[in-house]
């Protein structure tokens, strides 16, 4: 056990990190495909914008 | 043998009764309200307050009903074994700016709990941290050193923090998935304020050993440590109506039951394959991560061909509620962003029925409460629009024609609303004292007292709820993201100016509503009280319910007779509190040999 106020001695931190490494096992996880057709298309009627105009061609004549 | 779920007929039929007396208790409830609101003729309100009536009775009688499910049937019962595992178990623990003092300290009780089964050698817990605050995250680290200095924990206990908290609490658990989890057959995931018997999860782990199909086993977490008097009556409620409840559902989900985020099992190998979960297109609350992440893996998990099941009948699994009401809001709004998230959701492809069916009732719990307000509104406002009375509606008829009182209707109708509220509990108090389940609860005196009591504590906070439930509603739909704040434990005692701060426009509202009704519609005065009242002492009823409560009120079977596990937590916990109290932060030993000849917990 040590005193509180020498603590800056030890780097608790590395020695948290290298305690508390987990298994090195990785495991795939695929995305999942959740939204449908329908419903993507149907929200994509609330967000279509008309393409803004950029400034030149807003001048345009 | 060991059963999986109740046989396919039986699921058909409770499914079948319940959604079919559902419907036809809504369209009651929607014709007996018709007939009061045309007595003086029919207008768009009447159509409209009987379409509100017809969806709102339709949720209190499928409440009702799957009260009355647990009541009258339950899944055959899985038998005990005693066989030894030989799965790898990790279990994990998601925190987020949580007190790591209380959180760890249930870490060491569930490791000692773990030891006595002979097991602890097949079971790894991951602290998984998304912790935003750096001086959270140092006394995090403090005190796993010190939980792995007092387990010998070195290589069975682990402890991650990210850098970005991605996807939430879904992203870390993924996060630990692709990381480490080859090296695991099986996970526990429990949320920072969960604690489980050893027992129980070396069960959990024969459970899902014996039906390879099995996905995922939800067990049903009873709340424990509450203090003020909301905590106690949410405590009380769910130790004494939610195994009914969840019995209920069992019998009605078959294999596509519930995940609830925490305190269940899944086969990782299961849960990679099938539960990566996109983002959502656009921002939030619509877009962007999933949020209510549970529901929508029980359902992937169900898709995929799993069993998805909730066991009743597993004890030793406790969770920690909030403790005042403006607590449970917070936790309650994000649940609701989560759950009207899943209207994105409900033509998702290839999803069982059922997964749909449990997104839209995740999706009415939100909306009834909305519905009701409208049916209100518009019933105050209903007089003024309504068409003059035709005191002479048969041409060359000499004598005015008065209109049939419909009162009659209406006052059957909310004896009925009262009756689906209210009955399911009292059935539950009876069936309670029938089978000696009472005993638990302080006995049938007091068993009776605290419903009673419940009862009436929920019926005079409901209408403030209702009005934060739908503030939440709007401002989802306009577009608010409510965030992810992360959850106050411990004390949670509000003053009055917190509650007035938090509710004073509830009041408001309340005050309002009364007057406008007095000045439009007097005759409903009457009716709307028991609303109007709520609403205008919504900042003491809030502030008064966050003190100590009674210890005599709201037994339940874990205060008489806490569990194990609770005792080595509070073993455990208290030491430590001490710890902390005279020593800022954790004395730790940086030489690798000193773990070992630390004392084990409690």
């Amino acid at each position: 056990m040590i005193d509180l106020s020498q603590q800056e001695q030890f780097d608790l931190d590395r020695l948290a990190e290298d305690l508390g490494t987990l298994p090195e096992a990785p495991l795939v996880m695929p995305v999942q495909t959740l939204e449908s057709p329908i419903t993507q298309s149907f929200l994509a009627l609330f967000r279509s914008r008309l393409a803004p105009l950029t400034k030149t061609e807003q001048y345009k004549p | 043998m060991i059963p999986t779920y109740p046989p396919r007929s039986r699921v058909l039929v409770t499914r079948t009764v319940a959604v079919g007396t559902s419907i036809a208790t809504a369209y009651g409830g929607f014709l007996l309200f018709l007939q009061f609101g045309t007595a003086d003729g029919l207008d768009s309100f009447d159509i409209l307050r009987s379409a509100l009536i017809c969806a709102s009775t339709f949720w209190l009688a499928w409440g009702a009903l799957t009260a009355l499910a647990g009541l009258t049937t339950r899944p055959p019962a899985v038998p005990r074994q005693t066989e030894p595992i030989t799965a790898r178990t990790a279990i994990l623990i998601p925190v987020y700016n949580e007190d790591p003092v209380t959180t760890f300290a249930r870490i060491g009780a569930m490791e000692a709990s773990l030891l006595a089964t002979g097991f602890v050698h097949l079971f790894h817990f991951a602290i998984l941290s998304d912790t935003r605050d750096d001086t959270i995250a140092a006394r995090e680290r403090m005190w796993f050193l010190r939980l792995i200095i007092e387990t010998d924990g070195e290589g069975r206990i682990f402890y991650r923090r990210r850098d970005k908290n991605k996807g939430r609490k879904a992203g870390n658990i993924e996060d630990f998935i692709k990381r480490a989890g080859a090296a695991y057959d099986y996970a526990i995931i429990l949320d920072a304020d969960s604690l489980m018997e050893g027992e129980t999860m070396v069960e959990m782990v024969r459970r899902m050993e014996a039906v390879p199909s099995l996905g995922l086993l939800q067990t049903l977490p009873t709340i424990i440590h509450a203090r003020s008097r909301f905590g106690r009556t949410m405590q009380f409620a769910c130790s004494f109506y939610s195994p009914i409840f969840a019995r209920g559902l069992a019998m009605m989900q078959g294999n596509t039951g519930p995940f609830w985020g925490h305190n269940a099992i899944v086969r990782l190998q299961a849960f990679a394959e099938s539960c990566g979960l996109p983002e959502l297109s656009g921002k939030p609350p619509f877009g962007g991560h999933i949020m209510s992440h549970d529901y929508v893996e029980a359902a992937l998990l169900a898709r995929a061909g799993w069993t998805v099941r909730i066991d009743d009948d597993l004890g030793g699994s406790y969770e920690e509620a909030p403790e005042n009401i403006i607590d449970h809001l917070k936790r309650d709004r994000r649940w609701c962003q989560g759950n009207l998230q899943h209207t994105r959701l409900l033509l998702a492809p290839k999803l069982k029925p059922w997964s749909r069916f449990i997104f839209l009732q995740g999706i009415l719990a939100y909306i009834a409460p909305v519905f009701w307000l409208v049916f209100l509104t518009a019933s105050i406002a209903a007089p003024l629009f309504a068409p003059p009375i035709d005191y002479f509606p048969i041409e060359s008829w000499p004598f005015p024609v008065l209109p049939v009182s419909q009162v009659s209707k209406a006052l059957g109708l909310a004896i009925g609303v009262v009756g689906l509220l209210f009955l399911p509990k009292i059935l539950i108090v009876l069936d309670a004292a029938l089978r000696g389940r009472v005993h638990g609860f302080g006995g049938t005196w007091q068993a009776v007292k605290s419903t009673l009591s419940e009862l009436l504590f929920s019926s005079i906070t409901a209408p403030i709820f209702m009005m934060f439930q739908t503030r939440s509603v709007i401002q989802v739909l306009r577009g608010t993201d409510g965030g992810w704040p992360a959850q106050t434990r411990g004390d949670s005692t509000l003053s009055f100016s917190e509650a007035w701060a938090a509710s004073h426009w509830v009041m408001t509202t309340g005050m309002v509503v009364l007057v406008t009704t007095q000045w439009v519609a007097p005759a409903l005065v009457l009716w709307l009280l028991p609303v109007a009242l709520p609403m205008m002492l919504a900042p003491i009823l809030i502030a008064w319910s966050s003190r100590p409560g009674s210890n005599r009120l709201f037994l339940t079977p874990t205060e008489i007779n806490p569990a194990p596990v609770m005792v080595l937590q509070n073993a455990v916990i208290t030491r430590w509190q001490m710890m902390a109290a005279t020593q800022p932060e954790p004395l730790v030993d940086t030489r690798p040999t000193t773990p070992k000849s630390e004392p084990r917990l409690p």
